[in-house]
């Protein structure tokens, strides 16, 4: 017990560090970005009709506290970022974890569940494609893993949108129907939602899918072979109870271990699917925030956001797998 | 009858001496070409590099908007044939065409086409068109005496066109530019991008991930820390923040060089990964201790000794990391963050696709996706391909 909980405490030292060096980097990516929230705000109130001057730019900066040390600010920003609070944004002046709030929650949904299904189809399929002998569906596998790879979400998600154009003469498009899209949550509304929300959860998941068969053939074809198993077919355990006993559970360990990186992958796709797919209300915030506006506070935000939530996955993983694997825990506590 | 056996077993020890004697790079070649998927990967990656790289002979136009077709826009694909109603030709064809536009046509731009015989374009080989020019330095350094110019090869020959007008085998975009044209140039931009970035991305990894591997210690716990959080950060998302900094008015090529430094910049983490745990195991072997007993100091081991042991693994992982830099590009561009007019790419030619106007009506818009899934997959067969090869434990199954 006293063995795993420090255990804990190192994961989460460790997690807590990851989360303060991402800030420090996402940080000083928005302090790079020319022009400053003081600017934004006078440059605002000049297109009003006021006569600024530079004095003014000067009061505002004091106001806001930009002047002062970098090193400062930055330890501000993280203590505030740790309790879900990033300010207002200086384009939109709304305050971003307003802005943000629902919409983050949706998109992680989204992620979450693209990468719940990933791995629904890539354990059975994998662990099917590495016992089978069939030549047929092991290369019909690698072909499809060839081309999870070779056909990005994104372009998968545009060579969809032209096929139903092209012959159901709808684009499936956005994540609520049009009455229900600024609707308080009902069960109608839920309905809607996973009447929409499928085909970017198989688009987002499509990748990921493809790169999991991967991982967990390979994995079970390790295992496969090894002693421990023929012993215990030799002991008269056989079929689905033998695979699912023995190896299986020695092949999937791992992959607990990488879901913080499948979730970082499908991340990433997300705001061009969304673009694609015109998911206003999940991640094409992020463009808007950088490809229109410049707004970095905006994107700081979302990008500190997004790594959190992997860090959390990550820790979250780490300690499941060490609540079911001894090995794991007294590898790190040495 | 045992003069015969005793041939066959000379020869047997031939090869089994050339076996033995190989290099490993030949042992790789041997198993390379087992591999069937692979080698036609390569094939189909060496006919689009070759397409890429003399792109501007294998097409008739420039694909900048100074080589357009003004009477021809978001013109379908003409396919040239050899017959038709009014008889064959040897020489392949394509039809001319009437565009009008009016009120009985409800504004929208209608192509009737003319099947008459004056009416037709013949297809011309070895046509002369704009002007190239290949291996051509402009160095611009301060000083009006320091300015020099390598004038390069300027040709004007095209390997196809049409007698008259324009012919466009892919069909053109909104503003009469020749898709075939801007779809090879863009495999050409693809290609470069690719190879600035993993060249970027290669030499940081080879440096930290060589320094933490070989130093090993606190040192490579805190680059392993480091190396970990960049690989935290999803990358697009990254990418899309870096790439906002680029000011406006910046030129095309400017952008273009500063994507494909951020992607090398971003893209380090797993081929270090890679290289620091090589080096952990290497590190260890007696040659190493071997060579630190005779005096040799750590930049030497890691040049002389250590790299070579493992050139053939960082080939692969490099040809590996090839089409996710392609892909990071495209999805950049895109989005309208990475590459624009007039350097093409493929997300440059994408930008505008998802509009249902050219869903419905310009499929041909999609045309270069084939070609981008083909260089993609041609990449990663090869890149497979190369990686068994070069593992001497796999190839005996």
């Amino acid at each position: 017990m006293l063995q795993f909980s420090k255990f804990v405490a190192i994961r989460a030292f460790l997690a807590i560090f990851t989360l303060v060096l991402v800030s420090f980097i996402v940080f000083s990516l928005m302090e790079l970005v020319p022009g400053d929230c003081a600017e934004r705000y006078v440059a605002f109130k000049s297109s009003q009709g006021t006569v600024i001057t530079m004095a003014d730019i000067q009061v505002e900066r004091v106001r806001l506290g930009l002047d002062r040390p970098y090193l400062e600010r930055w330890g501000k920003w993280i203590f505030n970022a740790f309790q879900g609070e990033y300010g207002d944004s200086c384009i939109l002046r709304l305050n971003i974890s307003q802005l943000l709030g629902q919409k983050f929650w949706l998109s992680l949904g989204l992620c979450l569940s693209a990468l719940l299904l990933a791995y629904a189809i890539a354990i059975p399929v994998g662990i099917l494609a590495a016992t089978s002998k069939n030549a047929f569906l092991n290369n019909s596998l690698r072909l499809v893993s060839y081309l999870g790879l070779a056909l990005p979400n994104f372009l998968l998600a545009l060579m969809i949108m032209l096929f139903s154009t092209v012959y159901f003469g709808d684009s499936l498009t956005g994540l609520f129907s049009k009455q229900f899209r600024d609707a308080p949550w009902s069960y109608d509304k839920v309905l809607d939602f996973l009447g929409h929300a499928w085909l970017p959860i198989f688009i987002l998941g499509w990748s990921a899918t493809a790169f999991a068969i991967q991982t967990v053939r390979a994995l079970m074809s390790d295992e496969i072979g090894k002693l421990y198993v023929t012993a215990a077919e030799a002991r008269g355990v056989s079929g689905a109870k033998l695979l699912m006993r023995y190896p299986a559970r020695h092949a999937l360990s791992p992959i607990v271990n990488s879901l913080g990186f499948d979730l970082n992958r499908i991340f990433n796709e997300l705001p061009i699917v969304a673009l694609i797919l015109t998911l206003t209300e999940a991640g094409s915030l992020l463009i808007d925030a950088l490809a229109r506006s410049n707004d970095q506070q905006l994107a700081g935000a979302i990008i500190f956001m997004l790594t959190a939530a992997i860090v959390a996955i990550n820790f979250v993983t780490d300690i499941i797998l060490a609540l079911t694997d001894p090995r794991v825990r007294r590898g790190i506590v040495g | 009858m045992s003069v015969m056996t005793n041939q066959l077993s000379a020869e047997e020890q031939k090869l089994k001496e050339a076996y033995f004697t190989a290099s490993q790079g030949q042992l790789i070649w041997q198993r390379f070409k087992k591999n069937k998927s692979a080698l036609i990967g390569a094939w189909v990656l060496i006919l689009l590099i070759f397409s890429g790289v003399f792109a501007p002979f294998l097409t008739p136009y420039d694909p900048t908007i100074s080589g357009r077709d003004k009477e021809y826009l978001n013109g379908a694909p003409q396919i040239p044939s050899f017959c038709d109603d009014n008889g064959c030709s040897l020489r392949p064809f394509i039809y001319s065409f009437e565009r009008t536009r009016s009120i009985k046509t409800n504004f929208r731009w209608v192509t009737t086409i003319s099947t008459d015989l004056e009416a037709r374009r013949y297809v011309q080989f070895f046509t002369t068109g704009v002007k190239y020019t290949y291996l051509k330095f402009e160095i611009n350094l301060p000083g009006k005496a320091l300015d020099f110019t390598i004038p390069g090869f300027t040709f004007d020959t095209h390997l196809f066109g049409v007698d008259k007008d324009y012919i466009h085998i892919f069909g053109t975009d909104s503003t009469g530019k020749d898709i075939y044209s801007r779809t090879l140039t863009a495999i050409n931009t693809s290609l470069a991008v690719g190879t600035i970035g993993v060249f970027i991305a290669f030499v940081m990894a080879l440096a930290i991930g060589g320094v933490a591997g070989y130093y090993g210690g606190l040192l490579d716990s805190v680059l392993q820390m480091i190396t970990d959080t960049v690989k935290t950060i999803p990358s697009i998302p990254l990418f899309m923040a870096l790439a906002a900094f680029i000011p406006d008015e910046w030129s095309a090529e400017a952008r273009f060089l500063f994507i494909s430094m951020v992607l090398g910049l971003i893209g380090w983490p797993t081929l270090a990964r890679r290289v620091r745990t090589h080096l952990l195991t290497e590190r260890n072997q007696e040659y190493i201790l071997a060579a630190q007993l005779s005096g040799a100091s750590a930049g030497h081991i890691i040049r002389k000794h250590l790299l070579p042991s493992f050139t053939s693994y960082i080939i692969v992982d490099l040809v590996i990391s090839f089409p996710y830099m392609v892909l990071s590009e495209t999805a950049l561009s895109f989005i309208g963050l990475g590459l624009k007019d007039p350097v093409n790419s493929l997300g440059v030619m994408l930008q505008n696709v998802t509009s249902a106007d050219v869903l419905l009506n310009y499929q041909w818009y999609f045309i270069p996706v084939f070609f981008f899934i083909a260089l993609v997959l041609a990449f990663v067969f090869v890149g497979d391909g190369l990686r068994d090869a070069a593992d001497p434990y796999g190839g005996h199954n």
